[in-house]
């Protein structure tokens, strides 16, 4: 009967929404017609008959709007169940097919887990340094200036206007003393308003007012929640407590809460920045003040960096101290404080990503490549559901369905995965990585994999889907056999092209790894120019402010160290540096260079490193001199002052010439230095340097604006990390308040220099073996596929006395072309994408052949090997099996 | 005609036994029921036809009726209503207690003292 059947309007309905108010009209219009038609049949005219059939109505607007609202509440209302209802039974149904196969789902799932893990784990790295705002109040109204002297900082200060406010600040490692340790902390030096224009505030006490910026008044303190929580235990009663800086007493006033840590990670006390104006060398000749200020409202960045360009080159006129070049300050820029925190950590980030990209969209491909296998295996199902009256639709939504469930479990492993590489990555992270302390899972990068999980669903699910869709109508009007029927070629032309664009991106991944390889085993192989073999190295941080009446007091403390340190078992020879190369950075200063550049106040050539050294240096860490001599003990404070240089320096000023005997000297007022020594170059701020040019002066013979932190660089006759305990404890023992810190080889120096790089191969590497094993794993499993699909064919040839060899290289040769496709593809997107690899390289070219060359080759092997069991088995092949099972 | 509308008021119940009742006799749109009602009562009770096709809808959110969209006697488009299962039941319980109600009002009405 009518009421047991589905009525028809609810197919009508999905696929046209019904038009609820003109279904409704017509409905009444039919009530109202018919009886205006019986009414004329009674003999009425047609206006009574319309009158009366209206009167008989009653209230027709009224009743329209109620049956209208009502149809609409009841559709919207089924369309949902009928929603849900399906959504659950196409879930159950998944469920069941994806328990039946167990091996498919494991492969899947596990393939989609290690793209979806991989990229959890390096989305929460550039969620947190690239993409998170800083913790700061409008964050995104902050920029920075760039770096300026003191002087340069009150002048912009007064006259920008497009800048509401500019804070300062300068870093400064000092010795530290909380009553039990002496140790070296990270601090910063900031203009009292610094927090307030961050808009940060103490977690605990007060931030600084003006008054603690007063010379002679600098001494409070804020410190880290960090310092706070190991230091002094989280004591509530922090404030008001003093920490020894420097030798000297500060009060803390504050704790900052955990979050902020400007300007980076490291900082673990903030002291307020007090100058003397009337100090003109300190004010105008010492730069490095990083300025950083809010944007006025209303103001943009473009009219900032106009501002800028126009007023800070207009300071060259008030400069008391030099007068500055034409080019003065022209290039200065205005950046966002978030771009110029996360500096050059982006392209690295970027690449990583990309890399995870890459790696999922393989594992994507792999997944659509079974599901397409097995699809086929289900074809006969299909075409029974189709048969039985299951759209087109429908069909394409329950096997979507079941990729989004598979991608879901993947998706679950994938974020444990996640939880468990975040870890390591946080470990393994390079040490420069800003905002580092900041990486975790949290709720943007569960969202992100949500998000990866359900386009990768849809991504791998909806080719195998629509084809399983369009080949199961096909075949649902055909009863006989569908193993053979037509569709397992096209499947087959649709796996291949998918095999080959997963291969073409596994190669572009290789290519991009053995470049960095490639880069990394160049830079390691570098020559520093010094030899840190049997090299021990310590920071050693005398309290400055503690013997600064005193200076002969810091001299003797550091000739005591010397001396006992030469006298320690092993010990070859000791010497003393201010600045370690490839630990920190060696600057330089600008140089007044007799008869070449003497006018002081006009702009002076730049040198690039600038060391203060003890006389054993040199042979310390084996350089050897290449022309006149080393310093001596009789190179004093009281006697002519000396320097060596570099050869790129005697290159520079004297190309044709001996440097042996010329006189250069700082931009102030100091006598002439005579160069006695030339020494090779040496690589400095890092192993990429392309040498530059370095100045050594002896350290009786220092700058007074020297710092009084030096190293202590030890050559030992065996393991050097032996020596490392006992010159903790000699430093100790001379005296226990000054702190040791960074107690390394300087094998490990050269190594850890190039950490990033190391950290980035391994990465990609890492990245690039997974998309070469799912590579193969991909050829293996289309090839296996082909080999199951002409069983027959094979059946044949070996039945009518091919050699199997025959047939295994038909098979390979098959492997070889889906292969060779692929890897030319790649060769061809690599020679693209690694175009944003180029500043990562090192020593070989972005195109370099050999990698292009090698890559494709590897990969050809990986594919012979995955495809050499399929094509065994193919030898196997029985023809009667093969027509049995038709 | 407006005195009509008076006497012809029915309680709700009521108009939900008619129309179930109408829909015995096969699938019918909303003015063939109504004309059958108006048939079958001799148009004592008239039914204020617009009230019927709110009652339909409740017919069918109760579960008593199912609709469809089909073609009338003379070709036009028009919505079926057809009783369910339910509907019968419930048709029967309902017409059950009416009887009842109504043959105990007929037989107080017919007790002594007689009404003339």
């Amino acid at each position: 009967m009518t009421s047991e059947r589905v009525p028809r309007w609810r197919r009508y309905l999905r696929l046209v929404r019904p038009n609820v108010p003109a279904d409704v009209d017509d409905e009444l219009a039919f009530h109202i017609e018919m009886r205006v038609e019986r009414n004329i049949s009674l003999g009425m005219s047609p206006a009574d008959a319309r009158r009366d059939a209206l009167d008989r109505f009653g209230e027709i607007d009224g009743v329209r709007a109620r049956l209208v609202e009502h149809d609409r509440r009841k559709y919207a209302q089924r369309e949902r169940a009928e929603y849900f209802s399906d959504l659950i039974q196409d879930l159950t149904f998944g469920a069941r097919v994806l328990r039946r196969a167990p091996a498919f789902t494991a492969a899947a799932a596990l393939t989609l887990a290690l793209g979806i893990g991989a990229n959890a784990a390096i989305f929460s790295v550039v969620d947190a340094v690239l993409l998170r705002p800083l913790p700061y109040a409008q964050p995104d109204r902050l920029v920075t200036l760039g770096s300026a002297s003191a002087g340069e900082y009150f002048a912009l200060r007064e006259r920008m206007r497009t800048v509401a406010d500019l804070a300062a600040s300068v870093p400064q490692t000092h010795a530290v003393d909380d009553g039990r340790d002496a140790i070296r902390l990270k601090g910063v030096a900031v203009t009292t308003n610094l927090m307030s224009v961050l808009g940060v505030a103490p977690m605990i006490g007060r931030g600084f007012v003006a008054s603690d910026g007063i010379v002679g008044n600098n001494w409070s303190v804020i410190i880290s929640y960090g310092l706070w929580q190991r230091q002094f235990a989280a004591a509530q009663d922090i404030v008001g407590r003093t920490i020894s800086i420097e030798g000297l007493p500060c009060t803390i006033v504050g704790v900052m809460p955990p979050t902020f840590r400007y300007p980076s990670d490291d900082v673990e006390y903030w002291q307020p920045y007090a100058v003397e104006p009337k100090n003109l060398g300190l004010m105008w000749a010492v730069g490095g003040k990083k300025i950083i200020g809010r944007l006025a409202p209303n103001a943009t960045l473009e009219q900032a960096q106009r501002e800028l360009r126009t007023v800070w080159p207009s300071l060259s006129t008030i400069n008391p101290l030099w007068t500055p070049g034409p080019d003065y300050r022209r290039d200065a820029r205005v950046r966002p404080l978030q771009s110029d925190t996360v500096g050059s950590a982006a392209p690295l980030l970027w690449i990583l990503f990309g890399s995870t990209l890459l790696v999922l969209l393989i594992a994507c491909v792999n997944v659509a490549n079974l599901l397409l296998a097995r699809s086929t295996a289900r074809e006969r199902e299909l075409a029974v559901r189709a048969a039985l009256g299951g759209g087109r639709g429908r069909l394409i939504r329950q096997l979507v369905t079941e990729s989004l469930l598979l991608a879901g479990i993947g998706a679950v492993t994938g974020t444990a995965l996640g939880f468990v590489a975040v870890r390591g990555l946080v470990a393994a992270i390079p040490p420069g990585m800003p905002r580092a302390s900041e990486i975790s899972m949290n709720g943007t990068v569960l969202a992100f994999t949500l998000v990866v999980s359900v386009v990768t669903g849809l991504l791998f699910g909806i080719v195998p889907a629509l084809r399983a869709g369009a080949s199961s109508t096909a075949a649902s009007g055909v009863t006989g056999s569908s193993r053979r029927a037509t569709p397992g070629v096209s499947h087959a032309r649709v796996s291949a092209a998918l095999v080959v664009s997963e291969v073409a991106l596994a190669v572009m991944l290789a290519i991009a790894s053995l470049l960095l390889v490639r880069s990394f085993v160049a830079l390691r192989s570098i020559e520093p120019g010094f030899d840190p073999a049997h090299v021990v190295a310590a920071r050693v941080t005398v309290p400055a402010a503690r013997y600064a009446a005193d200076q002969q007091a810091v001299a003797a403390f550091y000739q005591t160290l010397l001396d006992r340190a030469a006298a320690l078992p092993g010990v070859r020879g000791v010497a003393e540096v201010d600045k370690l190369p490839l630990a920190e950075t060696v600057w330089g200063t600008a140089m007044r260079i007799e008869s070449q550049f003497e006018d002081a106040t006009h702009s002076l050539p730049d040198i690039d490193h600038l060391q203060t050294i003890t006389p054993e240096y040199f042979a310390a860490m084996s350089i050897p001199m290449t022309r006149g001599r080393a310093f001596t003990a009789a190179d004093r404070a009281d006697q002519l002052p000396v320097a060596v240089v570099s050869r790129s320096f005697e290159r520079r000023f004297w190309p044709n010439e001996s440097a042996i005997g010329k006189r250069i000297g700082y931009p102030f007022q100091s006598p002439w230095m005579t160069i006695v020594g030339v020494v090779p170059d040496t690589r400095q701020d890092s192993l990429r340097d392309t040498t530059g040019t370095s100045i050594y002066v002896p350290w009786a013979q220092r700058s007074r604006m020297s710092s009084s932190e030096l190293w202590l660089v030890a050559r030992t006759a065996g393991d050097p990390r032996a020596a490392a305990g006992a010159i903790r404890k000699l430093v100790r023992d001379i005296d226990r308040s000054v702190p040791v810190s960074d107690v390394r080889s300087m094998d490990a120096v050269v190594s850890d220099s190039v950490n990033e790089s190391r950290f980035t191969m391994l990465l990609v590497s890492t990245f690039a073996g997974l998309a070469l094993l799912l590579g193969a794993v991909g050829i293996y499993g289309v090839m296996s596929y082909l080999v199951g699909q002409r069983t027959r064919e094979m059946g044949i040839r070996l039945a009518l006395g091919a050699a199997p060899e025959r047939v295994i290289g038909l098979v390979l040769w098959r492997a070889a072309r889906l292969a060779a496709v692929g890897t030319g593809l790649g060769v061809v997107g690599a020679l693209f994408a690694t175009r944003s690899l180029r500043q990562m390289l090192y020593g070989v070219s972005a195109t370099d052949p050999l990698t292009l060359v090698a890559a494709p080759v590897l990969f050809l092997c990986v594919a012979a090997l995955a495809s050499y069991a399929p094509a065994v088995r193919a030898t196997r092949a029985d023809l009667m099996q093969a027509l049995r099972t038709e | 005609m407006a005195g009509r509308r008076d006497e012809g008021d029915l309680l709700q119940g009521t108009l939900a036994i008619l129309i179930l009742k109408a829909l015995l006799l096969g699938p019918a749109h909303g003015y063939a029921v109504s004309r059958w009602v108006e048939d079958a009562t001799g148009d004592v009770l008239t039914i204020e036809e617009g009230s019927l096709y709110p009652a339909l809808r409740r017919l069918e959110d109760r579960g008593w009726v199912t609709s469809e969209w089909g073609v009338s006697e003379n070709n036009r488009r028009a919505r079926f209503y057809a009783i369910t299962p339910a509907g019968r039941k419930h048709l029967r319980d309902e017409a059950a207690i009416w009887l009842r109600y109504s043959r105990a009002v007929t037989r107080v009405l017919r007790a002594e003292p007689s009404l003339a």
